[in-house]
């Protein structure tokens, strides 16, 4: 091998190269395998013990019992619908107003300083401080500024995080003022590869705008929003944050996601065995929607 | 590349103010030490006692004061005190510490949650000689919450003060609506009917309602008033054994919901306030009495408007009388070496602030510390020594590992007592939630 | 295009000089559509920026004002003081100091590490190079938040708990950074890498010296992304910090009570003081960090 090869070189980079790969990926592999496969594998495993976060060891083997116990629970099934039911009240809003809001915005050039910094300072901001303005200031009964509003239109607004019937509204509000951003400046970046002179040659054709934003633009965003709708699928099963801070996942427990109880179970009561069975679960859950993102991750690796 | 050249002093730039801006705010503070400990996980400076309580509004500022009294009696200990929110979080947090092995030394724990706190060995015991030598010996306890503070024979915490469920009313209002006996005192209000008739007379002055109670999110509050009918009606704490057994008397929980159902249908209570909305109805007259903790007398005091305080009343007379109460103690979480505990500093710390106990008083609470409870002074202190009585008929929360202050049980039972309050769950299935909800609670084998 | 390319724009691309409206033919729909437009996305954007205006204007009312008169939002007596009790309490400072530190550090970290997996997945042949490539790519499906049982519980054994390691370690394996890179490197001129490996450079060299150098757009993005994110962080080190002194901003503003007091001004004023590190940072980096959001979105 070595002589028909000839030079020294090839040969030591042909050398060094079968241990270069693996040891240049060795630092990210150690952190993805301590920090995310062998906790997943523990979660597993995890499951079929009563382990308490309060004692050390992983407590008995106690077979399928957490499992049946949380397919039992109500409360778990209700958090997974409070969970299901933010992610579907959240995901629409969330994606159809990005789309118009940046196609709207795509057609100024003055100003756009001004939009973007107003849609996307928001999402820069901690979930803690979002909580303290809408807890105690916005949505305050009696004070707040979105009770005002309500008054003078002579209807008497609900207690916006007090009444079970409203709070997960509220929250959904809350979350599609704080991450809209995000959305828009994807579907902005997004339309700033659509060349332009794709917008010119149909409006010499004569087509208004309202023909180009259906017939043209939208369907050339169709890639960009199946990665938005499914990022934000994910992003909002995993919702805790404002709930927690708002909320607690009252009034009533009507706001409680499946986090919550996870965090609740696992971290407050030390139940380690049934909180992992709930993780593994939640888990599932997403997956089937993550799938669709690594399904596209994939193809785009594929095509560069 | 222009454009690169660009984004790098960009980057540079933001590095460079973010770098600033840590830089000074670690000069500023002189924490340089703190962050040191972030990175080596070094415990902090040995004379220093960490001391963690939930105490905000008026309790924050009297426990500031009494903190700083000790400050200015210890010059030389460092002693840094952190407020948290009130409820699951504190405890969460607290528990946590321990398993982060970094608890506090001193922290505050209502004694409806040293059981479970001991039960999970987070607490260092305590013995009375060890206490003798700060000056805290038994007989200077209000026996309740001496013995309160007892699990599994030990000694596990020292109580600081008794805060029972209590009727805060209009003294002025009150007058106008004929309430008033001939020395001022609020006529007997005792029995459902005599309580209704009384908020209705009230109601004619405040044109709003005659009482305000918190409903919405605080299930604890409505815990707090389920629990003192509950139990004025004879019924039996919700759990035994440890929250293994459920028993709820479903009776007594059923008329307690009626007559709880009954406040609101005949109009008299408000169904949709909250804490802060409870105490201004209050203060602006829309409402002449209150239900709530004793703690909330110096938001009212500062209102500046006349009013009163004294148990709640004894609406049924099935058990010897009954009110919600629980109590704040000093507990010192179990530190992973005797270095890091500082036993002898911590319990000096205790000890002050127990001396400190006129001040904890003029913010409502009973003291359990029996030289400031029997003072002439405290004697004299308007209205907060009008409902010492309260705390001998003070009921604490079921003793289980899922109850005690902002816990499960109380948001549970509280959440169910909003329901039949608000009136979408009848009385009768009120109580049948209040059990099945604690039957799912006591179903689950304890973490600790 | 491949998105390589989309890639390099995404994150290169001067975004706002091209108009969009076509010029030459001004039909009045086109003005009327246009009219209509600005007006929903100024309606929007004021109503957008109100919720941040609110808690400014709120924070300096004073106290009294604000319990005499709750409603209101404007003052003729603007005050700091409620800033002022915010910053007596003390642990504020901390707090920024932990989140820069953590964020920091979990950023270089994240850098280096998965520029370092991308390089060799990108220009490394190694056996079951493509194996490991799906592996490491199927980490996008497994969040974090399912995983903090068995997180939490290998740094206590560790004894990482309460220290920035313990916030930052498990937030290092972020698998899209992994693949921003990749993306950006498999766009590099194949002769660029062979002619530093001709004379002599070793593969840890031509990735330091030959690619990082020019892969400053793949890593601003990287960094700006996971800055803001563990910046923002709330769950974690809400778990694996109980030591007021060593919490995250976040964790604090929202478990400590002493930081945002109880009256409305010191509540609003706590959430700005909570809001302002990074709006300041992105009022004034707006065009990068934007880019750099969706560059690493996007993929």
């Amino acid at each position: 091998m070595a002589s028909t090869l000839g030079t020294a070189s090839p040969q030591r980079a042909s050398r060094t190269s079968r241990w270069a790969g693996p040891g240049l990926i060795a630092p990210f592999a150690i952190f993805y395998v301590i920090f995310l496969v062998g906790p997943l594998i523990y979660t597993f495993i995890a499951g079929f013990f009563n382990g308490s976060l309060l004692k050390t060891g992983m407590g008995d083997w106690v077979g399928f019992t957490n499992y049946g116990d949380v397919l039992a629970d109500s409360e778990f099934w209700r958090t997974l619908g409070h969970t299901l039911w933010f992610t579907v009240l959240t995901t629409i809003p969330l994606v159809l107003m990005a789309l118009v809001l940046a196609i709207l915005a795509d057609r100024f050039v003055r100003g756009r300083w001004f939009i973007r910094f107003a849609f996307f300072a928001p999402y820069v901001i901690p979930s803690a401080a979002i909580s303290l303005i809408f807890l105690w200031g916005i949505l305050a009964d009696q004070t707040g500024p979105a009770f005002e509003v309500v008054q003078w239109f002579g209807i008497t607004p609900p207690s916006w995080l007090g009444d079970p019937n409203w709070a997960m509204y509220s929250i959904a509000g809350v979350t599609v003022w704080w991450t809209l951003g995000f959305n828009f400046v994807l579907y902005i970046a997004a339309l700033q590869e659509i060349p332009r002179d794709v917008h010119e040659a149909s409006a010499i054709d004569g087509a208004g705008p309202w023909q180009r934003i259906r017939h043209i633009v939208v369907p050339m965003l169709a890639r960009t929003t199946v990665l938005v709708v499914v990022l934000q699928i994910v992003a909002s099963l995993k919702v805790f944050d404002q709930i927690y801070m708002i909320t607690g996942g009252g009034p009533d427990g009507s706001t409680r996601p499946t986090l919550q109880l996870i965090v609740d179970t696992g971290f407050t009561d030390g139940r380690t065995g049934y909180a992992s069975v709930v993780s593994l679960f939640l888990f599932l859950v997403i997956l089937a929607f993550s799938l669709v993102w690594f399904a596209v991750a994939r193809r785009n690796q594929k095509e560069s | 590349m222009t454009d690169h050249a660009l984004s790098r002093r960009g980057l540079l730039r933001g590095g460079a103010a973010l770098a600033a801006a840590a830089a000074s705010a670690t000069a500023l503070s002189g924490c340089g030490n703190t962050i040191a400990q972030g990175f080596t996980g070094a415990p902090p400076a040995s004379r220093r006692v960490n001391f963690w309580n939930p105490f905000t509004g008026g309790d924050g500022a009297r426990m500031v004061a009494m903190v700083d009294a000790y400050k200015k009696a210890h010059p030389r200990n460092t002693l840094k005190a952190t407020t948290f929110v009130w409820g699951n979080p504190y405890y969460t947090k607290l528990s946590l510490s321990a398993v982060g092995d970094r608890p506090p030394q001193v922290a505050i724990a209502h004694l409806s949650k040293v059981p479970v706190l001991a039960e999970a060995g987070l607490l260092r015991e305590l013995r009375e000689d060890e206490l003798a030598k700060h000056g805290m010996t038994p007989d200077k306890f209000d026996t309740k919450p001496w013995k309160k503070a007892h699990y599994g024979g030990k000694l596990q915490a020292v109580p600081l003060d008794t805060h029972p469920f209590v009727l805060y009313s209009r003294t002025d209002l009150a007058k106008k609506a004929g309430l008033l006996d001939g020395d001022g005192k609020l006529t007997d209000l005792d029995g459902p009917d005599k309580f209704i008739d009384a908020l209705k007379a009230m109601q004619e002055v405040t044109k709003g309602f005659g009482l305000a109670i918190a409903s919405n999110k605080d299930p604890s509050t409505q815990f707090r008033l389920f629990y003192s009918f509950y139990r004025q009606l004879g019924g039996t704490p919700l759990v035994t054994d440890n929250g293994l057994t459920v028993q709820v008397d479903m009776a007594a929980a059923e008329e307690a919901l009626a007559f709880i159902r009954r406040l609101a249908t005949e109009k008299v209570v408000p169904t949709g306030s909250d804490g802060a909305g409870a105490i201004t109805m209050l203060t602006t007259g829309k409402a002449g009495f209150l239900f709530d903790g004793v703690w909330q007398v110096i938001s009212v005091q500062e209102s500046k408007v006349k009013f009163d305080m004294q148990p709640v009343p004894r609406i049924f007379s099935d058990a010897p009388y009954a009110c919600f109460a629980d109590s704040h103690a000093l507990v010192l979480p179990k530190a992973s070496t005797e270095e890091a505990q500082r036993l002898d500093l911590s319990l000096q710390f205790c000890g002050s602030l127990l001396q400190s106990s006129a001040e904890w008083a003029a913010g409502g609470h009973v003291p359990a510390w029996l030289p400031t409870q029997q003072s002439a002074a405290y004697k004299k202190l308007e209205p907060q020594s009008h409902y010492t009585a309260a705390a001998d008929g003070a009921v604490y929360d079921p003793v289980a590992w899922y109850g005690g202050a902002g816990s499960n049980l109380q948001v549970e039972v509280g959440d169910a007592t909003i329901g039949a309050l608000k009136g979408y769950l009848s009385p009768k299935a009120g109580a049948e939630r209040i059990r099945s909800e604690l039957k799912k609670l006591a179903s689950v084998e304890s973490p600790i | 295009m491949t998105s390589l390319t989309d890639g390099a724009t995404t994150v290169t691309a001067p975004a706002t000089d091209t108009p969009a409206a076509v010029p030459d033919r001004r039909i009045d729909s086109e003005k009327l559509f246009n009219r209509v437009a600005l007006g929903v996305l100024i309606a929007f954007a004021l109503l957008w920026l109100i919720p941040l205006v609110y808690a400014v204007l709120i924070s300096v009312r004073p106290t009294s004002e604000v319990l005499a008169d709750p409603s209101s939002w404007f003052t003729s007596n603007p005050t700091f003081d409620a800033y002022d009790s915010l910053f007596d309490k003390g642990n504020i400072l901390y707090w920024y100091a932990n989140s820069f530190i953590t964020s920091a550090l979990t950023t270089v970290i994240t850098v280096v590490a998965a520029s370092m997996a991308a390089f060799a997945l990108s220009q490394v042949r190694f056996r079951f190079r493509q194996g490991v490539n799906m592996l490491l790519l199927a980490g996008i499906m497994i969040p974090m938040q399912v995983l903090m049982i068995p997180q939490f519980l290998t740094l206590e054994s560790a004894g990482l708990l309460n220290t920035y390691w313990g916030v930052v370690l498990p937030q290092v394996p972020n698998v899209v950074a992994v693949f921003v890179f990749k993306t950006f490197f498999d766009g590099i001129p194949r002769e660029l890498i062979e002619a530093a490996r001709a004379d002599g450079a070793g593969w840890l060299r031509t990735y330091w010296q030959i690619v990082m150098p020019i892969s400053r757009p793949a890593v601003s993005a990287v960094t700006i992304f996971v800055f803001v994110h563990v910046w923002n962080n709330f769950l974690w080190p809400l778990l694996v910090v109980t030591d007021p002194e060593m919490m995250t901003l976040p964790v604090g503003l929202n478990s400590v009570q002493d930081a945002f007091g109880v009256p409305l001004p010191q509540l609003m004023a706590s959430a700005v003081l909570g809001a302002i590190p990074l709006l300041v940072v992105f009022a004034l980096f707006q065009r990068r960090i934007v880019s750099g959001i969706a560059g690493m979105g996007l993929k």
